[in-house]
């Protein structure tokens, strides 16, 4: 295992830039997820690293080597396919065997190493089926075989699981995860789906338009997004973002709206509000921070309900608040229907505060 | 059809099945004109010259005769010798330049499937625009080349010559056929060890037999067919292919219709047996180069 | 916020070096490889003979002279050609031969494909039956229809004699107002099964959701023909189309053998007259000269083909 060093990587098509200046450490035995939406670069920056497209510019460093015009054969590096790739004449043993036959490794040698990957995968009893023969969840446990098998510096994986049912992409992702744990391995994973980042990667980095926004562990990009991207990517349902303008209500920083209302603001949210470029601020704030009233209370504001989704154990409410959208977490037990008039209570500890030019997070200087 | 109509099928039932019966009548007016001809052709060859010159025609040969074949496959007459030698010269020139299309088609399908190099495009454009071309414009040209590559007269005028219509066809063809077969089978491969050449030799050459199959298909019955080229490098009889010598030899027996349904016949079957044992692949060729979206 | 599309917005670094075309040409040296075997044949075989052919198109070659003795004329070939008669009865023939083949064949073919996509028993062998046409030589075809229509022992004749039709056995081929619709019918006979595989093929990709969704919306069977099917195979049909008149705008076998352009030209196309000028009148010069306008017309529909094709590329990244 190894560690991944991308030092200003930047990859362009003619003067679009697919990934540009990325920069990030993947420490030895570290599972990065690669998020963010299509196009954001993320397939890219894996291609860049495996060596399957060449670099505009940048450096790549895998363990203590420079591989930047290495073929990617002579990277040490092993990939798993979103359709998983299987060779489709070779019986899964074969494809197995195939790494380790390009690296000239002797028959008994090979035997070996292919039945012990495929014991860890418990796919020995598929051995001798053609990739066609096998459901979705076999094909991508032999994919990752072909990887295993390898004993490789670095697992590549792009977007293993999305062409998995719900039900299986759930196992699966423990199996990954588990497959991580066991192997110390260092991975790379491509994904478009934040939930399976928060889960498995001990890091995150989001990316969108080429660029990385943000890197760090899952936790301090959900508590602490560095942008409006950021924020609204990262949780499900949505952070919600409400466009308002900085006033002084009484003496005091407030947050005021289109509507006539005003969102008084603590003295440290007062301090962030002070650094932004201009009067417009955004307002952020997760589901599970929103207190919802259908009385007026002092420090809330007024919305109406539009949607009311039970899940069973929780249910949403989505309510309109100064011309934006916001997503609300209520118990079961709550009693609110569509057009209600509503009152929202912020927690002024939990919620984010964003440049509305910039669209970067406020933080108090 | 009148069943579920008296049974009071709704309208939409009725209509279809009127659609169904004129689909079969239009099917059964297709095959009477597809086979006529060819069942003409092989009652004509079991006929004595006599009675294929009778009117009103004798539809059924009263007396069916396998002379004319006979005549044409048997070594120790003359017209056997030839007609056998004509055969083989077809069979050589059409396999040799079947072997040489593929062979330098499939790296040239390959690379204009997969790669993007420079001037991709218009080289591929420029292969295909070969197609274009009527045949009639290369033949005084090729004629002098031939003779100053001394290659008049000879099987390898034809086959070089073959190549250059069934080349373009070829490239596209596989083209199709590579395009189909996932660009990320080789990324696995090349990140799985192997080099480029190695990727494609182990992992796309072997799921691409189909497609050189059916390559091989339409090259063998394009040079099999093909009578004007032939006509104009090839004089001496030892050298001529068959629809050449057929035309060479009826031209010359204006009146013996069964000896030429006889060698019609004859010409045909290899092209349709191996159509028809191929069929698949053959069909599925256009398929996957020409229709998909 | 910071999406960047170009150099314009990237601060930190900003000069990206485009390749030029000659270091992107070396950086994908080895590309070229692949492609140069097919490249080095066509050069030889098109170039050349395009060259050729334009050149002597210049030249006169007079009765008695060697192709290697020919005289410069300037444009005299080309004059000649687009004032004499036969030039416009060979081009309203030309016209008439590929329109009508390739419309009808295609008709034909497209019928046919529709016909067969419906599952009955026979299907396959009929397919199989309908495809053999258009495997067979084309010389062996001339042969064929040549003894069919045959002005005393021909088939057809005799039917339509025994039918009534007739009085007497038509000469179908020999005949200027007959031969050309003669031979057409040998055309189609030959074409069609081509028209037939490529809709064939085609219709295997209409997704069945479509028609279904036309059915639920109270669509008849010829209405999920005409506004999903149809139109679905509009792709298809243009590259069929393309293909088959090019290859009718080209075809020389089935004239040529059969009635070798006569009656009195009355069967005579482009491809055929050029023929008979070079190899059989020895007029080198105005046969290329004629080879030079065809190309011309042959290349402007090759616009058309290429970009029908075109449309089928793949915008796909490479391995």
């Amino acid at each position: 295992m190894a560690q991944v060093v991308l030092k200003d990587l930047v990859k362009t098509y003619g003067s679009i830039y697919a990934a540009k200046d990325v920069s990030l450490t993947v420490n030895d035995g570290e599972f990065v997820a690669l998020v963010g939406p299509s196009g954001c670069g993320k397939t890219t920056t894996l291609n860049l690293v495996a060596g399957l497209i060449p670099i505009t510019s940048g450096d790549i460093v895998i363990g203590d080597r420079v591989v930047n015009d290495l073929d990617p054969k002579d990277r040490d590096i092993a990939m798993v396919f979103q359709n998983y790739a299987l060779y489709p004449q070779k019986t899964v043993f074969q494809n197995l065997a195939f790494p380790l036959q390009m690296r000239k490794l002797g028959k008994s040698e090979i035997d070996t190493k292919v039945r012990e990957a495929a014991r860890v995968l418990d796919i020995t009893h598929l051995l001798e089926r053609k990739p066609r023969e096998l459901s979705g969840g076999q094909q991508q446990r032999v994919a990752l075989g072909r990887a295993l098998v390898r004993d490789p510096a670095v697992f590549l994986m792009d977007e293993p699981l999305s062409n998995l049912d719900a039900k299986l992409r759930v196992q699966m992702r423990s199996e990954i995860k588990r497959f991580h744990q066991d192997l110390n391995a260092t991975i790379i994973y491509v994904t478009h789906d934040q939930l399976e980042a928060v889960t498995m990667a001990d890091k995150m980095a989001v990316m969108n338009g080429g660029l990385l926004q943000q890197y760090d562990s899952p936790a301090n990009v959900f508590a602490n997004p560095v942008n409006m991207f950021v924020a609204s990517f990262i949780g499900s349902p949505a952070m919600s973002l409400v466009p308002l303008e900085v006033a002084s209500v009484d003496g005091a920083v407030a947050l005021s709206s289109a509507e006539g209302w005003s969102l008084p603001l603590s003295d440290a949210n007062a301090r962030k509000v002070a650094t932004a470029k201009s009067r417009k601020v955004v307002l952020g704030a997760r589901h599970s921070t929103i207190r919802l009233h259908k009385q007026q209370v002092p420090g809330a504001v007024p919305a109406r309900v539009y949607t009311v989704e039970p899940t069973g154990d929780i249910t949403f409410v989505q309510a309109f608040l100064a011309g934006a959208v916001v997503n609300i977490s209520l118990p079961p037990t709550a009693e609110v229907a569509p057009d209600d008039q509503v009152w929202l209570e912020f927690d002024q500890e939990r919620i984010h505060l964003f440049d509305g030019e910039t669209e970067m997070a406020l933080r108090a200087s | 059809m009148t069943s579920t109509a008296q049974s009071g099928a709704p309208r939409g039932a009725r209509r279809i099945d009127g659609w169904r019966w004129a689909g079969r009548i239009f099917l059964a007016f297709m095959l009477l004109y597809t086979a006529l001809p060819m069942v003409w052709m092989l009652l004509t060859s079991i006929k004595s010259g006599f009675a294929a010159m009778q009117f009103p025609p004798q539809w059924w040969p009263s007396e069916p005769t396998l002379a004319s074949y006979q005549k044409l496959l048997d070594p120790q007459n003359s017209v056997g010798q030839d007609f056998l030698r004509f055969f083989w010269n077809s069979l050589f020139v059409s396999t040799v330049t079947t072997i040489l299309a593929v062979a330098v088609a499939v790296p040239a399908a390959y690379a204009f499937s997969r790669f993007r190099f420079p001037g991709r495009k218009f080289l591929f454009f420029a292969v295909l625009l070969r197609n274009m071309f009527p045949a009639v414009i290369f033949l005084v040209p090729l004629f002098i080349l031939m003779r100053w590559l001394g290659l008049v007269n000879t099987h390898g005028s034809l086959i070089l010559t073959y190549l250059t219509f069934g080349l373009p066809l070829a490239i596209w063809l596989l083209k199709g056929f590579y395009d189909n077969i996932p660009f990320q089978l080789e990324q696995a491969a090349r990140i799985d060890g192997a080099t480029r050449f190695q990727a494609f030799l182990y992992i796309v050459m072997p799921l691409s037999v189909p497609g050189i199959i059916a390559t091989a298909i339409y090259s063998f019955i394009g040079a099999w067919n093909e009578y004007i080229y032939a006509a104009t490098f090839l004089t001496k009889n030892e050298q001529l292919t068959l629809p050449v010598g057929i035309q060479r030899f009826f031209s010359e027996n204006t009146t013996d219709f069964p000896g030429l349904m006889a060698a019609s016949f004859m010409m045909s079957v290899p092209v349709v047996v191996l159509f028809l044992l191929l069929q698949k692949y053959f069909v599925r060729a256009l398929t996957e180069g020409a229709v998909k979206h | 916020m910071t999406i960047l599309e170009g150099p314009a917005g990237a601060p930190r670094k900003p000069v990206i070096r485009q390749p030029g075309l000659l270091s992107q040409m070396w950086t994908a040296r080895a590309d070229y490889l692949y492609v140069l075997p097919a490249i080095v044949v066509m050069l030889i075989v098109i170039a050349y003979p395009v060259y050729y052919t334009i050149d002597l198109s210049f030249f006169k070659t007079p009765p008695g002279l060697q192709l290697r003795d020919k005289v410069f004329v300037g444009t005299e070939n080309y004059t000649a050609i687009l004032s004499s008669d036969v030039f416009w009865k060979v081009t309203l023939n030309t016209v008439i031969w590929t329109v009508a083949s390739t419309l009808i064949a295609f008709v034909l073919g497209y019928a046919s494909a529709l016909a067969l996509h419906r599952d009955f028993a026979g299907r396959a062998v009929l397919r199989a039956i309908l495809i053999i046409p258009w495997v067979i030589s084309a010389v062996a075809a001339s042969y064929i229809w040549k003894w069919m229509y045959h002005s005393d022992f021909g088939i057809i004749g005799a039917v339509m004699v025994q039918l009534g039709l007739v009085d007497r056995q038509p000469n179908f081929i020999d005949n200027v107002h007959t031969v050309l619709p003669s031979l057409i019918v040998v055309n189609i006979w030959r074409e069609f099964p081509f028209a037939m595989i490529m809709i064939m093929a085609g219709l295997q990709t209409v997704p069945e959701q479509l028609l279904r969704a036309a059915r639920v919306d109270g669509a008849s069977a010829w209405q999920r023909f005409w506004h999903v099917t149809f139109p679905y195979l509009s792709g298809v049909s243009t590259v069929t189309i393309l293909l088959l008149a090019v290859a009718n705008f080209n075809s020389f076998i089935v004239p040529w053998i059969t009635t070798g352009g006569g009656p009195s030209n009355a069967s005579h196309i482009w491809i055929t007259h050029i023929y008979e000028l070079a190899f059989g009148r020895q007029r080198w010069g105005v046969a290329a000269a004629y080879s030079v306008l065809l190309f011309i017309i042959v290349m402007s529909l090759g616009y058309f083909y290429v970009r029908a094709l075109s449309g089928n590329e793949r915008k796909e990244d490479s391995p």
